[in-house]
């Protein structure tokens, strides 16, 4: 039996990020806070409270800012809930996508009415403990790992090398992107940005330069996730949950050295297709997962937008709302900010806006139905571990 | 006593039951990883079983040491925890290097100038003893 359709988001809350504790002693908010900002932003949503959350479903993030085994029992305790199911996941940057998967399995199976799966982080301070996948600890650490910075530099520079992908094709990712950031009050990056600027930003782990990376921020984001029939009593508009799809720890060849070109998203976002049963000509949009400016456009090719290595193709589309295939129509992650774990969410919350036909001034026209992915974790000599596919739209039919 | 200004201390691998034998090696100068006596296959990082096969009777293997780069990056920036350690060092080279067996290694090209490092560049290892206990395979240019 299919998930497709059969649930939707009736609810969405994103607090405004920052990049307070930069500086040592500097005042800023701590993890419950923005947690709870979250969420209550989301109720009011959605027209619920608190109690609507008592004997329902929490999905809880695992953030890498704050690594503390008993966290769904901690996110209830702060928000004042008591939950009828947890769900806890650690999938990184695609734990939010994949979240939305689970959520909806569960509200199907009828375990619980309805979901909360909320995030945060304050990627500065925490007590971080340094936690990290053994292979990581022992055998990349002391080589100088530079965070994901070197981990996508790799991946990129093999990308580069096999298909010739050239600065103007990245770029025109990145300066639409930035585009859609200075249309989106809630974006934190809105300083309209140049293909020259883009290409003559500073090298930080070459091939990756400074404009090709996320920037670490604090804040919430949350979703709240019920039947398909109980939403559409609800007072906003209802957005499904069409197509669903997950592949981890995925291997292209031998698991020892498998092409680092290939992204687990194809096997995912298959799924998620076939599930809705629609393909990539279909999407009025694409929300994707962006740690890094060339894993927007290797997602691209993997979902099937076009051929692998297609650098003309990135060169001369219109990514804009307006153009052919409008992606990162709020900014996203780059210009948004990436409070860790909680970061990926924010192409659920633009998917739904853009559903509901609250995008603005960034609003693409007539959107009917749209992706978003999540991706997260660098394993050893590989491309990214966990990937998630969701496909939205405002019509169940 | 007063320590001043001390170097950020570089971060080594903790040795354990699974790898002590890869570090032994790489002590005496042998670049080893697990083979799988079912099926054959090499298995890396190392794993309690065959990472293709799920066989859990592996033997440590010697290997040739002769690689070709996959892909390298050279780090001209600190980013994350702990990277001071690293701070000395920049530029340098990190890259995976593509094993004549098959297994990817994570690893420091050494030897030549980070501009002459590219993809498909053969190399062959070095060992770079960084404490008593741990020598870190790095790869050089294979002349």
């Amino acid at each position: 039996m299919s998930i497709r359709g059969s649930t939707a988001i009736i609810g969405i809350g994103e607090t405004p990020v920052d990049r307070l504790g930069r500086r040592p002693g500097e005042r800023r908010r701590t993890i419950p806070e923005y947690l709870t900002w979250a969420a209550r932003l989301a109720m009011e949503d959605a027209g619920l409270t608190r109690k609507d959350f008592d004997g329902q479903g929490l999905a809880a993030i695992y953030t890498t800012n704050y690594l503390q085994p008993f966290w769904p029992e901690e996110t209830a305790s702060i928000l004042g809930i008591t939950p009828a199911l947890s769900m806890a996941n650690a999938n990184g940057g695609a734990a939010t996508v994949s979240a939305l998967g689970q959520a909806a399995a569960a509200i199907q199976a009828g375990l619980v009415e309805r979901v909360l799966c909320v995030a945060a982080s304050c990627t500065f301070v925490e007590n971080h403990n340094g936690a990290e996948p053994r292979d990581v600890r022992d055998f990349e650490v002391p080589y100088g790992l530079m965070g994901a910075n070197s981990g996508i530099a790799l991946v990129m520079r093999r990308h580069m090398h096999e298909y010739g992908t050239t600065l103007d094709a990245l770029g025109n990712i990145a300066v639409t992107a930035r585009y859609h950031a200075s249309l989106n009050p809630n974006a934190y990056l809105k300083k309209p940005m140049t293909l020259e600027d883009y290409k003559t930003s500073r090298l930080v782990a070459d091939p990756v330069r400074l404009l090709d990376c996320v920037m670490p921020a604090n804040g919430g984001k949350a979703f709240i996730l019920t039947s398909a029939e109980r939403a559409a009593d609800m007072p906003r508009k209802p957005v499904y949950l069409m197509g669903f799809g997950e592949q981890d720890n995925p291997s292209y060849g031998p698991r020892t050295h498998s092409d680092a070109t290939i992204m687990g998203i194809r096997d995912a976002g298959a799924r998620a297709f076939a599930m809705a049963g629609v393909t990539a000509d279909d999407m009025d949009f694409a929300q994707l997962y962006d740690d890094y400016v060339v894993i927007e456009m290797m997602q691209m090719e993997d979902l099937g937008f076009c051929e692998k290595g297609d650098t003309k193709y990135f060169e001369s589309t219109d990514f804009s709302f307006k153009g052919t295939l409008p992606i990162q129509t709020g900014g996203g992650m780059i210009n948004c900010g990436q409070p860790s774990t909680c970061g990926g969410m924010i192409h659920i919350l633009e998917s739904v806006t853009q559903l509901r036909g609250d995008g603005d001034d960034r609003q693409v026209a007539g959107a009917r139905t749209g992706l978003c992915t999540g991706l997260g974790g660098l394993p050893y000599g590989k491309n990214l571990g966990s990937t998630a596919v969701a496909i939205l739209s405002n019509d169940n039919g | 006593m007063a320590e001043a200004r001390t170097e950020p201390r570089r971060p080594l691998p903790e040795i354990t039951e699974l790898t002590a034998p890869f570090w032994q090696a790489a002590k005496e100068g042998r670049l080893v990883m697990q083979r799988c006596r079912a099926c054959g296959e090499l298995t890396w990082c190392p794993r309690p079983s065959c990472v293709e096969c799920g066989g859990e009777d592996l033997e440590w293997d010697q290997l040739s040491g002769r690689g070709t780069v996959y892909t390298f990056t050279v780090i001209r920036q600190l980013a994350g925890r702990g990277a001071r350690a690293f701070e000395k060092d920049i530029p340098y080279v990190i890259a995976w290097v593509d094993l004549e067996e098959g297994p990817r290694f994570y690893t420091n090209i050494v030897g030549c100038p980070v501009d002459d490092v590219e993809i498909g560049m053969k190399v062959e290892v070095v060992f770079d003893p960084v404490s008593d206990d741990i020598s870190l395979p790095k790869f050089k240019p294979r002349s």
